[in-house]
This record gives C-alpha cells, structure tokens and sequence, in this order.
C-alpha cells in the first residue's frame, strides 16, 4: 500500500483532533500489517469506493472513545449511548471530509461512506489482499489508531 | 435591598440572539448529526436564540420551515444528510420562501458544494468544527 494514502489521514486528524481536544497530541510510529489486526473497543469505519477503494478506521478503546466525547460534548459522559456514537461518528466525519479534500488534489477520486461505529470486545479485521497501514495518534484521552487499508483499483 | 434598577450595570448588554424589541430570532436547525444538533443549539441558546425546530435530514427540514413558517427567522443546514442533501433542501426553501435566511454547515472539503450552494442563495455558510465565536458572527452577519 502506498503511504501517500495514509498521510492525508494523518494530517486531517492532527488537524482536526486539535481544534476539538487541545493541543496536546503526538504521533506513534507508523507500522504495517498484512494479517488480522484486533481492533480496540471502538472503531469508527469509513469506505471508499472510486480509482481508489478500500477503507479507513478510527480505532480507540472505549474509556478514550467515553473521554473524546465528553471533551467534545463539555460534559461527562458514563456509557456511549446515542449522543456519544454521534459524537465520535462527527469526529470521523470531519477528519475524512478534510482528508478526502487533499486526496483528491493529488489525483485520486472516490466517494465515502457515512461513518458506521463498532463496538465490542475481542473485535478484529481482515482485509483480504490490501495491507494496512496503522498510525497511532495519542491524545490526552488515550491513544487513536488511524488504520487504512486502501488500493488502487484495477 | 430594593429592585436592581436602582442599581444602574455598565456591563449589561443585550444579548445577540435578541432583536431591537427584545424578542429572541428564531432557528430552525437541519442536521443529521445528533450531536451536531446539540452543539449548534447549545451555542445559540447561550446567546439568547430560540431554537424553534429541530430536523434530522433535508425532507423534513423542508416540512419544519413551510410548518414553522413566518415564524421563523433563520435555518442552518447541513449538507451531507439521508433522503435529501441540504443543497436541495436550500433550493426547496427558497422557492418556498424567496427571503429564507439560510446558513450551510459543513465538514472541511466541501468547498465546492458550499459554493454551490452560496450561488442558489445561501447567506453563509460555517465549517465544522464548530467555534462558538465563528458561528456566533456569520450566523449574526447573515440574519442583520
């Protein structure tokens, strides 16, 4: 998979996970996976389908996923009930809308699909022939694993 | 102690949600962001707006403004919604009501549609992620 897709992710979180949390954010060291990765308690999924396709998560465990969307919200929030889904679904929204913006600039076209979240115990995915590429992103609430698997389509 | 009258503030300011007389504009908010709802709500009420409807996608924001309607003063609207975006819902309104004051609220990357949608006769347009400030002026720059 080619790293360009992955870095208009990036950014936009960077972007946009400053503006809503804060400033305190860092950046994990990039990795690659071909197999089955677990997935935290959370996961924010976003298709795409064009010249490109494939799919981007947001994946964080519950107590950063509760801490994320209480900060949003400037209230404590015990459980991911309605309001908390549509909260981290909002975050997911905005850091691809903005990614999506940069990826078309440098030549790739696709459309996306509203975010869907999962959320369980002992979760994992498995993208038949596309690695992933995973970048952590830690905030003062936990740590948010950017993983994207996505391809030229042929 | 008497009333607070007698005690003249130089601080008092009217609220910016309230017109000359006092009375509170009126918003009718479209959006299928529950959340998204909430916030927008939150930093209008704050300022004295009253939120008079709420919709979840474009169909029935259409249906809220023609029911609400002259009793409404202004709409924000989200563009990327179920069942009708909120570029046909503006344009739908509008052939409804010619004076509709309505504001686009978008994700970053939607200039396009924005654009769009400012040609067809939106009176502004806000980016999210939401800044009380932000959103305070352009909702204001578009209702005076």
């Amino acid at each position: 998979m080619r790293v360009e897709y992955i870095n208009p992710f990036v950014e936009a979180a960077f972007d946009i996970l400053k503006e809503v949390l804060g400033n305190d954010i860092q950046r994990g060291e990039l990795y690659l996976k071909s197999t089955s990765q677990a997935v935290q308690g959370v996961a924010a999924f976003v298709g795409l389908a064009g010249n490109v396709e494939g799919r981007v998560l947001f994946d964080m465990s519950m107590e950063t996923a509760l801490a994320i969307a209480s900060e949003m919200n400037g209230e404590t929030l015990t459980e991911l009930d309605d309001l908390g889904k549509a909260t981290i679904t909002e975050l997911a929204n905005m850091i691809t809308a903005q990614a999506v913006t940069k990826l078309h600039d440098l030549g790739f076209t696709f459309d996306l699909t509203p975010p869907a979240i999962f959320t369980g115990e002992n979760m994992e995915i498995t993208d038949n022939e596309v690695e992933a590429l995973i970048v952590p992103v830690i905030v003062k609430q936990g740590k948010i694993e950017i993983n994207v698997a996505v391809r030229e389509r042929t | 102690m008497k009333t607070k009258t007698d005690f003249p503030s130089i601080n008092e300011r009217k609220p910016d949600g309230q017109g000359d007389g006092g009375q509170a504009y009126k918003v009718l908010v479209v959006d299928d962001s529950m959340f998204v709802k909430k916030q927008i709500s939150q930093i209008l009420t704050s300022e004295g707006f009253e939120v008079v409807g709420t919709a979840g996608d474009g169909l029935e924001g259409l249906e809220k403004y023609k029911e609400l309607y002259p009793d409404v003063d202004f709409v924000t609207m989200d563009i990327t919604m179920p069942k009708m975006d909120g570029i046909s819902s503006l344009e739908k309104i509008l052939e409804f009501d010619k004076e509709a004051k309505v504001i686009m609220v978008s994700a970053l990357g939607k200039q396009d549609l924005v654009k769009k949608a400012l040609m067809m006769g939106a009176k502004n347009y806000i980016v999210k992620p939401l800044d009380r400030v932000k959103v305070l002026e352009r909702v204001l720059q578009s209702i005076k």
